[in-house]
C-alpha cells in the first residue's frame, strides 16, 4: 500500500485520542455520581450489609383478673439461635447442644449446616439450659432473651383469654384480640458482620432490650368463673348436653363477670383439644333464643303500649295467622290469662300476638335498638351478629309472629344477656366487654368500646323485671328460686335448627335472668345445647340458675332478705381468713367444719369464696385463693449476654 | 547489542512512568484485597503479590527482548509469529485448563501462560504488516481478508469461551483498519451492522430463538440490565462493586481500609473487580488519578503512532495502544455497572501473570516504534 497523507493518519489518530477522553470523562462522570453525589446512600448500603440484626421479643403484657390476680403472664426464658457461618465444628456443635437442650441432634446439625444468617434452634430455652449453653462457649450458638406464658391458676376460662404461639404472637381470644398492646416492642441485639456471616471482633456491637407490652385488666373474676365453669361442667355432663354455656354479666356496668363453657380445654396444650371446644360461643356462635325471647317482647309491647299489666288472653292452644296455626307448646291451651300469667305460662300464641300487634316496622326497630341482627362491638374476634331479617313484603306475617316467641331469629348469647341486663338496669341498655382496664407504664385507661343508651323506659324496664320476677316465683322458671334472693328470668326451650329444619329430638334449652330484682347484681345466662332427655328449660336449666345465683350472690356478699330459709341445715357465717397464713386459715376453717379447697400456687392468702360473713349451710366448701409471688415475673429484662 | 545513544534519548519516559506507577498501584491494591483471604488460608499474604512482582520481571526480560530488535525485522516473522499463536489457541482447546468454565490457561512449567493474551500482540503485528504491505488492502476483496486474519484467532478464543476478549480482536481490527486509512463509508457501514448483528443475536436469545450465546453470558447481559434482577447470584458481583465504589466517597476508606474488599462482600476483588478497591480505597480522587495515568500511557502511545517513521510502526503503535484502551473502557465501565461483565483485567493493575507479561510486551512494541522514529527536524 502507498503510505498515505502523514496529515491524515494524524488527524485519526488525533481522533482516537478525543474518543479516549471522552470516554474516560463518562467513566469519571460515573465516578463522580457514584462516589460524590450518592456517597452517603452507599455508604450506609454498605454498613447495612454488615451488620447483623438478632431481634428481641418484648415481654408480653399480664392478663388480670378484676381483682388483679393474674391469669396469663410471661416469664422470662431464653431463645436459642446459632450463626452457621461461624460454628467452627458442626458435629461436635450439635452433639454438645443435643445434650444440653434435648433435642435431635440430626436436626440440630440441619440447622446448623444452613446457608443463613441466623438460625433459631429452640424456643423456650430455660434459665438453667441458657447458662449451660453460654458455658459450652460454643462458637457460633447464643442465646437471646425470650419469654414464654404461663397459667398461674390453671386454665381459666381458656375461651376467653386465648392463647400465643412459639413465637408469642396472640392465636385466639383476647391474647389475639389485644395482641399488638399486649405484645411489647420488640428490640435487638446488632453486631457488624463479614460476607460469610462472621462478626468482627472490633465491629459495631448493640444492644436494644424489648419493651414491655401492656397489661390488661378484665372485667372476669376468677372467683365467680371458677363457680360457673364449675356449675356448667357439672350441668353439661348431669344433662348429657353436647355444649353448656354460662354466661354472667353486671348489668349495670356491662362487664362479663365470667363465660364458662364446658367441653373446655386446657391453655398449656390448647393444641390437644378440638378446635370446637376452644371457641368462646358466647360472642362467636348464635342460637334460637326460643322463649327467653318473649322478655324482649314483653319489653317492647308495654313500650310500645299495645300490653298492659291489666291486658288478658284467652289462649285455645294456637292462634291463627294469615291463615296458619301457630301453635302453643301445651296443646290444650292455657285458657283465659293475665299479661304476667303469659308469662308464666310461657304462651307462644299470645306472644305471637303481640309481634303481629306491634306489627314489623315497630318490632323490627324495637329489635334494632336492642342491638339485635348486628354485632355490639365487643372486645372479642369474630363477633357474630345474628340473623334478623328486615321487614319486607317476602317476609310473611307468620314469620314475626314466631319471632315474638324467639323463632326465626338468632342471637348470641351476649346479644341476649345484654338484653336482660337493659331490663335489669331501668332500661339502659349497656353492651358487654371484657376488658375493664388497659394499662401501660404511663397510666391506664378504658377500652374503647360503645356508649350506653336508653332502650326502653325505666317504667317498662321495672314492669317487665317485675312480670319476669312472677314468672319465676310462681310460673315455668320456679326452680330457679333462690331463697333470700328475688331472681327474675325466663326459661326457654328451642328445636334446634339442623339442615334449615327444626329438629324433633335435638333442643337447645336455656335461662336467662337476674338477681336480686330490684337491685341487680348479677345477670346470668345458661344455655345447654342437645340435653337428653327431659329438655324443657324449667326442669333443667332453672335449678342450674339456682345453684349458680345462689354461689355467685353468696361470693358476693349480697344480703339476703329476712324470708327464713326453709331448709334444715344450720346456718353458719364464714370467717375472714385474709391475713392468715395457710396453715392457720386451713386449721379455723377446719375447727368451724367448713371443707377447704386451697387455689393458686403460693403460701399468701389473697381472697376466699365465700365471702367474708356470708351466712352458708354448715360444712360448706371454701375455697382459699394465694398468690403467684414466687414466680418470677420481673418486667425488667438487663441484657445477661455482654453484647 | 549496541544500542545507538539517541535511543536513549528517544525513549518515552512518560509512557514508562505511567506503567510503573500502574504497576506499583496495583501491587498495593492486590496487597490489601489478598492479604487477609491469604492469612487465612494460611498462605503468605504477599502470594499474589511476589506473583505479580515475578511477572513484571520476566515481563520487563521479555520488553528488553523485544524493543533490542528493530521492529521492522519483524516483518519477516509476521506470518510464522501469527501461525503460532493460531497453534497455542488450538492448542489450550486441546491441552489446556479448564477455570471457571472456561478453557484459557495452558501450563508451562511453573506458569500459565494464557495465549489469548498474546494472541492480542500477534494479531496486532499481522494485522499492521496486512495493512502496510497488501497493494489493495483496502478494498472489499482486502477488508475480507484481513477480518479473516481477526476471526480465526477470535473465533477460537469465543470457543473457549471468552466474549471478553473476542469484543478486543474486534476493537483492534476497527481501530488499525481505520488508521489504515480506511474509507470512512466502509467503516460506518461495517461497524454499524456489526451492531445491528450483535444486537439481533443478542435479542434472538433472550427470546430463546438462537442457542449460540451460552446461558450464563445470557444472564450477564440481562444481569446488566438490572443487576437487582439477580441480587444474590449473577448481580452480586455487580451490586456489591458500585456499593463499594459508592462508599468510597472522596478520599476512600484508605489502604486495608475498604470495608467491602477486606470483608470479601466483594468478589474477584484483586482480579476484575481491583477497580472497586480502588476507587473504595483511594476515593474518587484515586480513582481519577488512575484513570489519568491510563489517559497518558493511551496519548504516549498514540503520539508515539503520529511520530513512526512508515505505516508499519504507526499501525502497531495503535493497535497495541488500543489494546489498553479497550481493557480500560471495559473493567473499569463493568465495575461501574456501564458495562457488561466480563473476565477482562485491568492492564498492569488486576493479579495475573499473563496479562502482566503481555500487557509489558505490548508497551515494549510501543516503544520499539518510538525508538526508531525518524529524526524530528528542529
Amino acid at each position: 500500500m502507498a503510505r498515505v497523507s502523514i496529515a491524515q493518519v494524524q488527524r485519526r489518530l488525533l481522533f482516537l485520542l478525543l474518543v479516549l477522553i471522552g470516554a474516560v470523562a463518562l467513566l469519571a462522570a460515573r465516578l463522580a455520581y457514584l462516589q460524590l453525589w450518592q456517597n452517603e446512600f452507599f455508604q450506609a448500603k454498605a454498613l447495612e450489609q454488615r451488620l447483623q440484626r438478632i431481634p428481641i421479643e418484648g415481654l408480653r403484657g399480664t392478663i388480670y383478673d378484676r381483682n388483679g390476680v393474674p391469669l396469663a403472664l410471661s416469664v422470662s426464658a431464653h431463645t436459642a439461635y446459632a450463626i452457621p457461618a461461624e460454628v467452627e465444628d458442626p458435629e461436635g456443635t450439635a452433639e454438645a447442644l443435643a445434650a444440653i437442650l434435648d433435642l435431635d441432634g440430626e436436626f440440630i446439625l440441619g440447622r446448623l449446616k444452613k446457608h443463613s444468617a441466623v438460625e433459631w434452634l429452640k424456643k423456650k430455652v430455660t434459665d438453667q439450659e441458657a447458662r449451660a449453653i453460654m458455658a459450652a462457649n460454643l462458637p457460633g450458638i447464643g442465646v437471646v432473651p425470650s419469654s414464654t406464658r404461663v397459667y398461674p391458676y390453671g386454665s381459666i376460662a381458656p375461651q376467653v383469654l386465648g392463647f400465643v404461639g412459639i413465637d408469642n404472637q396472640g392465636l385466639e381470644g383476647l391474647e389475639l384480640y389485644y395482641d399488638s398492646f399486649l405484645r411489647g416492642t420488640p428490640g435487638q441485639t446488632i453486631f457488624e458482620r463479614d460476607a460469610q456471616g462472621r462478626a468482627l471482633e472490633d465491629g459495631v456491637r448493640g444492644y436494644l432490650p424489648g419493651q414491655r407490652g401492656g397489661d390488661l385488666v378484665l372485667t372476669l373474676d376468677i372467683f365467680i368463673q371458677r363457680i360457673a365453669e364449675e356449675e356448667v361442667r357439672r350441668a353439661t355432663l348431669e344433662t348429657g348436653s353436647r355444649l353448656g354455656l354460662i354466661l354472667i354479666s353486671d348489668p349495670t356496668t356491662g362487664e362479663i363477670l365470667a363465660t364458662a363453657i364446658y367441653p373446655t380445654f386446657d391453655l398449656e396444650n390448647f393444641a390437644d383439644y378440638p378446635a370446637a371446644n376452644r371457641k368462646n360461643i358466647a360472642v362467636t356462635d348464635t342460637y334460637e333464643p326460643g322463649s327467653t325471647f318473649k322478655a324482649v317482647t314483653a319489653a317492647l309491647a308495654l313500650q310500645e303500649g299495645v300490653a298492659t299489666l291489666r291486658s288478658g288472653f284467652f289462649d285455645p292452644g294456637y292462634i291463627r295467622v294469615s291463615g296458619w296455626n301457630v301453635r302453643c307448646w301445651n296443646r290444650g291451651g292455657h285458657g283465659s290469662q293475665s299479661f304476667v300469667e303469659t308469662m308464666q305460662n310461657s304462651c307462644n300464641p299470645y306472644y305471637a300476638k303481640l309481634a303481629i300487634d306491634l306489627g314489623p316496622e315497630r318490632f323490627y326497630e324495637g329489635l334494632l335498638r336492642f342491638n339485635l341482627g348486628h354485632k355490639t362491638g365487643i372486645d372479642f374476634p369474630g363477633e357474630m351478629g345474628g340473623v334478623l331479617r328486615a321487614p319486607s313484603p317476602s317476609v310473611p306475617l307468620v314469620t314475626w309472629a314466631n319471632m315474638g316467641f324467639g323463632q326465626g331469629l338468632t342471637v348470641t348469647p351476649i346479644q341476649l344477656l345484654a338484653c336482660f341486663g337493659a331490663i335489669a338496669n331501668n332500661g339502659i341498655y349497656t353492651p358487654l366487654r371484657y376488658v375493664k382496664e388497659l394499662v401501660t407504664a404511663e397510666g391506664s385507661f378504658p377500652p374503647d368500646v360503645p356508649e350506653p343508651r336508653q332502650v326502653i323506659s325505666q317504667e317498662t324496664a321495672q314492669t317487665t323485671a317485675y312480670v319476669l320476677r312472677s314468672a319465676v316465683e310462681r310460673g315455668s322458671g320456679k326452680r330457679a328460686e333462690v331463697p333470700g334472693y328475688d331472681v327474675a328470668g325466663k326459661t326457654g326451650t328451642a328445636q334446634l335448627v339442623e339442615h334449615g329444619r327444626y329438629s324433633h329430638s335435638k333442643m337447645v334449652t336455656s335461662f336467662a335472668g337476674f338477681a336480686p330484682k330490684d337491685d341487680p347484681k348479677m345477670a346470668a345466662l345458661l344455655v345447654l345445647w342437645e340435653p337428653q332427655g327431659a329438655f324443657y328449660g324449667g326442669i333443667i336449666a332453672s335449678p342450674v340458675f339456682a345453684r349458680l345465683a345462689e354461689k355467685v350472690l353468696t361470693y358476693m356478699g349480697v344480703e339476703r332478705k329476712a324470708t327464713a330459709r326453709s331448709s334444715g341445715v344450720k346456718q353458719v357465717s364464714v370467717p375472714d381468713v385474709g391475713g392468715l397464713s395457710l396453715e392457720e386459715a386451713s386449721a379455723q376453717l377446719a375447727r368451724q367444719h367448713f371443707r377447704v379447697e386451697v387455689v393458686g400456687p403460693g403460701d399468701r392468702i389473697i381472697g376466699q369464696v365465700p365471702a367474708p360473713e356470708a351466712v352458708v349451710d354448715e360444712g360448706s366448701l371454701v375455697y382459699i385463693y394465694t398468690d403467684v409471688d414466687h414466680i418470677e415475673t420481673s418486667t425488667e429484662q438487663p441484657n445477661p449476654y455482654g453484647a | 547489542m549496541n544500542i545507538p545513544r539517541r535511543y536513549w534519548r528517544n525513549l518515552d519516559w512518560l509512557l514508562i512512568l505511567a506503567v510503573l506507577c500502574l504497576t506499583a498501584i496495583g501491587m498495593v491494591v492486590i496487597y490489601s484485597a489478598s492479604h487477609s483471604q491469604l492469612a487465612a488460608a494460611g498462605l503468605n499474604p504477599f502470594h499474589y503479590v511476589q506473583r505479580q512482582a515475578l511477572a513484571f520481571v520476566i515481563g520487563l526480560v521479555l520488553s528488553i527482548v523485544i524493543i533490542s530488535i528493530d521492529y521492522r525485522a519483524w516483518k519477516r516473522w509476521s506470518k510464522l509469529i501469527y501461525l503460532a499463536s493460531i497453534i497455542l489457541l488450538v492448542g489450550v482447546l486441546v491441552f489446556g485448563k479448564s477455570v471457571f468454565g472456561s478453557q484459557r490457561w495452558m501450563r508451562l512449567g511453573p506458569l500459565s501462560l494464557q495465549p489469548s493474551e498474546l494472541a492480542k500482540i500477534t494479531l496486532v503485528l499481522a494485522l499492521a504488516r496486512f495493512f502496510e504491505k497488501e497493494e489493495n488492502a483496502l478494498s472489499m476483496k482486502g477488508i475480507a481478508q484481513a477480518a479473516l486474519l481477526t476471526l480465526v484467532p477470535m473465533g477460537l478464543i469465543l470457543i473457549q469461551p471468552d466474549l471478553g476478549t473476542a469484543v478486543i480482536f474486534v476493537g483492534l481490527f476497527f481501530t488499525m483498519w481505520y488508521v489504515g486509512n480506511a474509507r470512512l463509508k466502509d467503516l460506518l457501514i461495517a461497524g454499524f451492522s456489526l451492531i445491528a448483528v450483535g444486537v439481533g443475536v443478542v435479542v434472538a436469545s433472550l427470546q430463546g430463538w438462537l442457542k449460540v450465546i451460552k446461558p450464563y453470558q445470557l444472564t450477564r447481559i440481562l444481569v446488566f440490565l438490572n443487576p437487582y434482577a439477580d441480587r444474590d447470584g449473577a448481580g452480586w458481583n455487580v451490586i456489591q462493586s458500585i456499593i463499594a465504589i459508592g462508599s468510597g466517597g472522596f478520599l476512600g476508606k484508605g489502604v486495608l481500609g475498604g470495608t467491602q474488599s477486606s470483608l470479601h462482600f466483594l468478589p474477584a476483588n484483586h482480579t476484575d473487580f481491583v477497580f472497586s478497591v480502588i476507587a473504595e480505597e483511594f476515593g474518587f480522587l484515586g480513582s481519577l488519578f488512575v484513570l489519568a495515568l491510563f489517559v497518558l500511557l493511551i496519548w504516549r502511545g498514540l503520539h508515539i503512532a503520529a511520530i513512526a517513521k512508515d505505516t508499519y510502526g504507526t499501525l502497531l503503535a495503535a493497535g497495541a495502544t488500543s489494546i489498553f484502551f479497550f481493557h480500560l473502557i471495559i473493567n473499569v465501565g463493568m465495575t461501574l455497572g456501564i458495562m457488561p461483565v466480563t473476565g477482562l483485567p485491568l492492564p498492569f493493575i488486576t493479579a495475573g501473570g499473563s496479562t502482566m507479561i503481555t500487557s509489558l510486551m505490548a508497551v515494549a512494541v510501543i516503544l520499539n516504534v518510538g525508538l526508531r522514529r525518524s529524526k524530528i527536524m528542529f
